[in-house]
């Protein structure tokens, strides 16, 4: 059965990442569900790849993590933005809307 | 830097790691079985989608890269396997230890004395600036003599040079409160700190203002080390009088922490300028506008001028400069000839960022020497290491197939073996370089001044840390390379069908490694032995008289204030008082001392039916009567001086010369010496009125190798430098005689500094530093690599003998006798050891040619010297490889045939 949803493209999940945790800290299942959530089932994102794409955030210093009681009462790790994680993430969705930007200019100017 | 840290707390990362995962899960199932699915059909979906191996992996992948983390542990397993055979262990590691604290401790000598530039701004641009043709001006000092008025008119070439300073290094007598004590100095031009763009610590440097008119400028500034040291660091020292040469002078500053002039090799305790030369050497003429050379130039180029530019650019101003040169007062008279030659001079520029330093020139060749025979020693320590490493990788045969065979590359298990190398060679670099200060101290307690073993560290520095690191990681990779590339190259099947310890290509590999240590260690050996002769044999001549109960000590009253006729006066009457002493057999005094490695050296002219010059500098002294017979010279024909000879101040001396039968010998064949007449110089004006009254026999002035012309005046006040030299023969031990010595000049003047007294044989031994230096340390080079490729030689045979035993054994089975065993075992050696004795010979007879201006009295390729070393090599060797042949005619055929 081909699934209705698109693997994420490249790159994108680290964005995606910070742009969550910019509204509010959160753990690795919290980040996976509002993926889910968000997206509205449209982006198909593995879980497995989540942690290995927040490890890396983490060493280059985005993010910082912290073991904190969850909702369910249990401790969780959950991660933040730090400065340099927001100004990455103003960077990159700058880039990112002049690029879909650019992409759209040059698809209404085929379609004209 | 952040992946190494994760290593060490990898522990804690995992721990963490596993309860973020283990919360995902708990959670995720939790969720889906609320939503209606059964637990088990939960959990199994829940483990499918995150896939936990996986992102373990991925996430151990983020906190240290792949090959990295895969490196640290075959550095975990190699020193894992390392600590269990501990004997294998310490023998590699000793002998990389010492390969590399060797190499380590020379390479500090080299850096130091060679190669460090000096701690100044930018001094990749400066440059020495030297004369290059005949200066026909006189001078005195070292190397690279220059006037001072060239230097003052090199300052104004601007559109070449930033500034140009010129120095000197002088011995002072410095009186700070106590009495005077004699310390190194350097009298510099008033451009020399703002040239090096050296700052004052305290105070203020000297300026072009302390460097005006004669006696201008009677400041001093300290160096740091002598401050810190004299002066227990005293802010107050600023302002201070003390005496130089007993004129007083105001202490103005103190230079920049751990600068220390221009010459590695003496460090000076202070500073003065130009100006006060006239204080600084007594008796000097007019330093500041004649032609006479005394100092060194440095220069500092302009930015973007290399020294060949400015070389060439400067060449028209210097052809200009030299008719002006000659109309200096001072400018000796010449021949047409010799004015011909002196027009052609030109001026060289050389860069030298490590200043100038006479020890440079002396020590930098056995230094190199040393330097390349360490690094042999080091490339045999590695041959070694990778002869037992080759050893045990057969050993470890089967445990290299087998991983072979559960998949690992071939790369990867090479990559294990060149970390076992690595880590071995990095320990033994750690340990060579904790071992290397204390063989750094040894060896600047060779080094021939005392002035250098003040000078030089023996303390580690980064650059000397970085060097030992550089060695230890390419010793690895040498020593771990071809075992390496071996374990690579076998094939699997065959590496798994081999019993443990057969493989037949080790032993090809390890012959080859055998043979080519039999070569490196022969080099050694020979030269080892060239040294070890040219010491005996310069030991056996001895200085050409006679040393024994014969001491010497200098006295310099022109440093103490004192004018030439006081001075003269002083040095006679304590002359007196010494002869008078019981202790006192003979006595005499002469204006230099012998065997410093100086001299006073000039042209002579000689008037017989026709006047001519000699063709080189005749080494000359003034001496006083007896002193010919105090060191036990014998006086061939005439006669020796007497007290007529030599007026006091003011009467005309009786002019008269004695030569050395050198000198006969070159100038005045099959004549009679007696009533030839001689003049010091070789202008026109030179008159040769002197009449020759004597010839000694030859004995050595400058050094021990150094077989010279030589001619002797009566001493004076007129040719008196700043004093004379006392040489006196003893009736009891010099011990004792010390003390009264000592007890004689301070009667005379208490404040008078006694130089250097100790006995001349002392003196014979310091003129040999150098070269017992190369013999001590080559010589134990050459025994530490005969004993390492000994080692390695007993190492292989055994091996062989092992694994022939089978063989052997069914060949004495079958009436071969334990002789023909041990000819077969023995025939492999001498193919090894003639192989390498062959490869050998001519290696270092082309080695050679770089040695043979140290050599003395034995040429590089001496056919004795070179049999003897093979010998005793090829005697080792057999002996070394003897040891497993005689085990294996000793095999007993059942024993043999059952270990099967």
């Amino acid at each position: 059965m081909p699934s209705p949803r698109f693997p994420i493209p490249q790159g994108t999940l680290d964005m995606l990442i910070l742009q969550i945790l910019s509204l509010e800290p959160a753990h690795g299942y919290g980040i996976a569900q509002r993926l889910e959530q968000i997206s509205r089932s449209v982006v198909q994102v593995n879980q497995g790849s989540l942690y290995p794409a927040l490890h890396r955030l983490q060493q280059k210093g985005l993010l910082r993590a912290e073991w904190k009681e969850s909702e369910t009462g249990r401790e969780a790790k959950f991660y933040s933005l730090t400065q340099a994680g927001r100004r990455q993430l103003a960077f990159e969705k700058n880039s990112w809307a002049r690029l879909s930007g650019a992409v759209r200019l040059i698809f209404e100017e085929g379609s004209r | 830097m952040i992946q190494l840290w994760n290593w060490f707390r990898r522990g804690s990362l995992e721990r963490g790691l596993d309860r973020e995962l283990q919360y995902h899960f708990d959670r995720r199932v939790g969720d889906l079985t609320a939503s209606g699915i059964p637990e088990p059909e939960a959990r199994r979906r829940v483990a499918v989608e995150l896939g936990l191996a996986q992102v373990r992996e991925e996430v151990r992948d983020v906190w240290l890269t792949r090959w990295f983390r895969d490196f640290l542990y075959d550095l975990r397993f190699s020193a894992r396997s390392f600590l269990r055979s501990p004997g294998f262990t310490a023998v590699t590691l000793l002998s990389l230890a010492l390969g590399i604290g060797a190499t380590t401790a020379i390479y500090s000598l080299v850096d130091q004395v060679i190669l460090h530039a000096l701690p100044i701004k930018d001094p990749a641009r400066v440059v020495l600036v030297d004369w290059d043709g005949d200066h026909v001006a006189g001078g005195f000092g070292s190397w690279n003599l220059m006037s001072y008025p060239i230097c003052r008119d090199l300052q104004q070439q601007s559109q070449f040079f930033d500034g140009v300073l010129c120095r000197a290094e002088i011995d002072v007598n410095l009186a700070a409160g106590g009495d005077p004590k004699p310390v190194a100095a350097e009298i510099v031009s008033g451009s020399y700190f703002p040239v090096l763009g050296v700052g004052p610590s305290l105070g203020r440097v000297l300026e072009a203002e302390d460097d005006g008119a004669p006696g201008a400028g009677a400041v001093v500034v300290l160096s740091y080390s002598f401050w810190q040291a004299q002066f227990g660091g005293a802010l107050d020292v600023i302002g201070r009088k003390v005496l130089i040469n007993n004129h007083p002078m105001t202490v103005v500053g103190v230079a920049a922490a751990g600068f220390g002039g221009v010459d590695v090799g003496a460090v000076p305790a202070l500073w003065l300028p130009a100006s006060m030369y006239a204080e600084a050497l007594p008796g000097a003429e007019d330093l500041l506008s004649s032609p006479i050379r005394w100092m060194q130039i440095l220069a500092r180029l302009r930015p973007g001028v290399s020294p060949a530019q400015a070389q060439a650019g400067l060449q028209p101003w210097f052809k200009a400069w030299l008719p002006d040169n000659m109309l200096r007062p001072g400018f000796p008279m010449i021949s047409a000839d010799r004015r011909r030659d002196y027009l052609g001079s030109t001026l060289t520029l050389t860069s030298a960022p490590q200043g100038h330093a006479p020890l440079r020139r002396s020590l930098s060749e056995p230094l190199w020497v040393l330097f390349a025979a360490t690094g042999v020693l080091l490339g045999l320590a590695c041959l070694n290491v990778a002869g037992l490493f080759l050893a045990r990788g057969s050993a470890r045969g089967r445990e290299i197939g087998t991983r072979l065979a559960l998949g690992a590359s071939q790369g990867r298990i090479g990559r294990q073996l060149l970390a076992d190398s690595l880590v071995l060679a990095v320990a033994g670099g750690v340990l060579g370089a904790f071992a290397a200060p204390l063989a750094i101290r040894g060896l600047i307690a060779f080094l021939p001044q005392d002035l250098a073993a003040s000078a030089l560290r023996g303390t580690l520095s980064f650059r000397l840390l970085t060097f030992a690191f550089f060695a230890s990681v390419a010793a690895g990779l040498l020593s771990g390379l071809a075992p390496a590339l071996h374990a690579g190259g076998g094939t699997l099947i065959s590496s798994l069908r081999e019993r443990a310890g057969t493989g037949f290509g080790d032993v090809r590999l390890r012959k080859y490694i055998v043979t080519l240590q039999v070569a490196f260690s022969l080099i050694l050996v020979i030269g080892a032995a060239l040294f070890l002769r040219t010491l005996s044999s310069l030991l056996a001549k001895g200085p050409g008289f006679d040393t024994a109960s014969l001491v010497s000590f200098s006295l310099e009253p022109r440093k103490n204030g004192y004018s030439a006729a006081d001075s003269h006066r002083l040095i006679e009457r304590i002359h007196d008082a010494v002869r008078a002493l019981p202790v006192t057999r003979d006595s005499g005094i002469a204006r230099n001392e012998l065997l410093t490695g100086g001299s006073w050296r000039n042209e002579v002219t000689i008037q017989t039916d026709r006047r001519y010059t000699t063709d080189r500098g005749v080494d000359l002294n003034a001496v006083s009567p007896g002193f010919f017979s105090t060191l036990n010279v014998r006086l061939l024909a005439g006669r020796d001086f007497d007290q007529h000879d030599s007026r006091p101040a003011g009467e005309p001396d009786r002019p008269c010369a004695i030569v050395n039968e050198a000198f006969v010998k070159r100038y005045l064949t099959g004549r009679d010496a007696l009533g030839v007449r001689i003049g010091v110089g070789s202008g026109p004006d030179v008159k040769p009125d002197v009449p020759v009254v004597g010839v000694v026999t030859d004995f050595n002035y400058r050094g021990l190798r150094a077989q010279t012309e030589q001619a002797f005046f009566p001493i004076s006040s007129k040719n008196e430098d700043f004093g004379a030299a006392f040489y006196v023969k003893l009736r009891g031990t010099p011990e004792q005689a010390f003390q009264v010595i000592r007890g004689v000049v301070r009667n005379a003047d208490p404040q008078l500094p006694i130089l250097g007294l100790r006995t001349v044989e002392e003196q014979v031994t310091r003129s040999l530093n150098t070269e017992r230096m190369l013999a001590a340390l080559s010589g134990s080079f050459g025994a530490l690599a005969l004993l390492l490729s000994l080692i390695g030689l007993y190492g292989v045979m055994s091996f062989v003998v092992t694994r022939r035993t089978r063989e052997i054994g069914i060949r004495l089975a079958l009436g071969a006798t334990g002789a023909s065993a041990i000819r077969l075992i023995l025939r492999d050696a001498v193919i090894m050891i003639a192989t390498g004795i062959a490869i050998a010979l001519p290696c270092a007879a082309a080695l050679g040619k770089l040695v043979q201006s140290q050599l003395f009295g034995v040429t590089a390729t001496d056919p004795a010297t070179v049999a003897a070393a093979a010998l005793v090599l090829a005697t080792g060797a057999l002996v070394a490889a003897f040891i497993p042949a005689w085990r294996a005619s000793n095999v007993s055929p059942t024993d043999a045939l059952r270990l099967e």
